[in-house]
């Protein structure tokens, strides 16, 4: 169980953006962290993941109070997807994957089989095994987020933390990107944290919410019960009908 | 196939070492080099009296061995830097490794005689190197843009402070800084082949098991950070590694600019990126390039040209190669 408590987080000399924030996440389960752009949501998750290392609050993780952990004692707790990424040399899919095991090999050591076996492994997981020899470079954005799932997967963390991670993407691997997050988090008994901005995919696909808005939590819960028509209009300033289909809820705005 | 090649890449040194040994004003044949050399190690023909023995081992031997570390150490650290700063435009001279440690060396050769030729090119070439990531450094920031631009500044500030020495020193002096800054091999001897052999060492070796990092680095700080290295202390072991090959080699040699921007790119042409291949590929490749580059200017003219212009005439073009047409792979997406 991941607890985040009490996070404030204010950049130099401006207001705070991030105002006491608390929620808990649970294991073989997706958290997903909703809220509209410039609402604190990508704040909350570099406090967490330990990018912006000087907020006020904790984070605990098993009951561990894990806020002054070194980048290498925290890479064995989270592991990231990123959400904007150039890399700067066409490396081989295998190779980006194989760098998720960059905790575990010494600074002056290279893989050993065990890695190689690892990498391997995730690449089967997430279902991308026919791209190891093709350069990142040349895949599509889908894929792309693909690779780096399955390079998280190989840092064998027992949280994962993405980053809009269906963001520029096309309807259908929107879709494709999710069901595999899910499928993780279910197989591999992992917690999920993820952040959206589209409540109809959190509603789909995530099984707790974390609603953030100017910087504040306003709701919390299971999705299936909090995503009402009142929140979504508070959030988005857009108002909507909720509709239920095969046990599923369609958000529609009324446009 | 890339096999093949790799293991060509590999072993090239010693071929083109063995053709610029026979090469020269003094004909001798390929066969006698090979004879020469084991009679040097085992005593067997009885050589040692002849004038072709002096000749390749008191002349050509060390001008090769030590135009070969040179080349190991500009591409490796050319290739390492180009990781760290995920910039693909960059090399010790571009930025102002180079010209710092120059203006350590002419310093010592001018004034500070007592002081060893090396720590001062340390010395300065840690301070360059220091100037110019502070100043491409904007808004916490290093773009690949500010970094260039930082480098040239750097490099003209200490060109200009060398120029004040040359103005300062006697005429004598004056023509051993000016000969020696053009880049050259010219006053090779084992002295030289030893002091290039102890310092690229201490900077190449940690070099080459760090290698497998620089993919990880390469990738960018916040996403090196998330999967466990720690950045910033890493990445200062590369520079100070790096900046001690640097500083080494351009006490022996000058300023020899454009290698380590150039063979790394070859390298990564034939065998990708990934450092774990490109570290000691650019070691072997560098150390062949610098003795054709060498073997060329000390035989196309009667003169003993300084190798430092055939590499700039190189160099210079290519650069201007990538970044028309490689501008893609140069700038990324977002040019």
């Amino acid at each position: 169980m991941l607890k985040v408590k009490n996070i404030c987080y204010s950049y130099k000399n401006k207001k705070e953006v991030l105002k006491n924030i608390t929620f808990s996440a649970k294991k073989g389960q997706i958290t997903t962290i909703l809220g509209p752009n410039g609402s604190g949501k990508t704040t909350l998750f570099k406090c967490i993941s330990g990018l912006l290392p000087d907020y006020k609050g904790e984070v605990e993780f098993d009951g561990k109070l894990i806020n002054n952990l070194d980048f290498k004692e925290r890479a064995k707790i989270f592991s990231v997807v990123p959400q904007e990424h150039t890399p700067p040399f066409a490396y081989l899919v295998f190779d980006v994957v194989l760098m998720g095991r960059a905790n575990y090999i010494g600074i002056f050591s290279t893989p050993k089989k065990e890695d190689y076996k690892i990498a391997e492994e995730a690449l089967e997981f997430v279902g991308i095994k026919h791209l190891k020899d093709i350069p990142y470079t040349e895949i599509s954005g889908g894929e792309r987020q693909l690779v780096l799932i399955a390079r998280a997967l190989a840092q064998k963390a027992p949280v994962m933390l993405l980053d809009e991670p269906v963001n520029h993407l096309d309807f259908r691997n929107q879709l494709e990107v999710l069901k595999k997050i899910k499928e993780i988090a279910k197989d591999r008994n992992i917690t999920v944290i993820m952040t959206l901005h589209d409540p109809n995919l959190a509603c789909l696909f995530s099984d707790y919410a974390v609603i953030v808005n100017s910087g504040k939590k306003i709701a919390e819960g299971k999705t299936s019960e909090i995503l009402t028509e009142e929140l979504i209009k508070k959030l988005y300033k857009v108002r909507v009908k909720i509709y239920s289909l095969n046990g599923h809820r369609i958000i529609c705005p009324l446009i | 196939m890339k096999e093949i090649k790799i293991f060509l890449i590999f072993i090239s040194p010693l071929f083109i070492g063995w053709f610029a040994l026979f090469l020269g004003a003094y004909k001798i044949s390929p066969f006698l080099i090979i004879k020469i050399l084991i009679d040097n190690t085992f005593h067997i023909f009885h050589l040692n009296n002849t004038p072709e023995n002096a000749i390749v081992i008191d002349i050509r031997l060390p001008r090769v061995l030590l135009a070969g570390l040179v080349g190991i150490a500009l591409s490796c650290t050319g290739a390492v830097l180009q990781g760290i700063f995920r910039n693909p435009l960059i090399d010790p001279y571009i930025l102002g490794i180079s010209s710092g440690a120059a203006f350590g060396c002419a310093i010592t050769i001018g004034f500070l005689g007592f002081i060893p030729l090396q720590v001062n090119a340390f010395i300065f070439a840690v301070l360059a190197v220091f100037l110019t990531y502070s100043i491409a450094k904007i808004h916490g920031e290093i773009t690949k843009l500010s970094l260039i631009l930082s480098g040239i500044i750097v490099s003209a500030f200490f060109t200009a402070l060398v120029s004040i020495i040359k103005f300062l020193v006697d005429p004598h002096k004056l023509q051993a800084i000016v000969y020696w800054i053009m880049g050259s091999f010219s006053l090779a001897d084992w002295s030289k082949v030893k002091v290039a052999l102890i310092g690229i060492s201490i900077g190449i070796i940690p070099l080459y098991f760090m290698r497998w990092r620089l993919n990880v680095i390469s990738m960018g700080e916040e996403e090196a950070k998330a999967l466990g290295v720690d950045v910033k202390k890493e990445r200062l072991l590369f520079i100070g590694f790096s900046t001690l090959a640097v500083a080494t080699a351009t006490s022996v040699s000058g300023i020899i600019g454009w290698v380590g921007l150039m063979v790394p790119h070859l390298v990564r042409m034939v065998v990708g990126p990934d450092h774990k291949l490109l570290i000691p590929l650019s070691a072997t490749a560098g150390a062949s390039f610098m003795i054709i580059a060498d073997t060329l200017a000390r035989s196309l003219t009667t003169f003993d040209i300084p190798v430092g212009i055939i590499t700039a005439l190189t160099g210079a073009p290519f650069f201007v190669y990538l970044m028309k047409y490689k501008s893609k792979e140069v700038w990324g997406k977002h040019a």
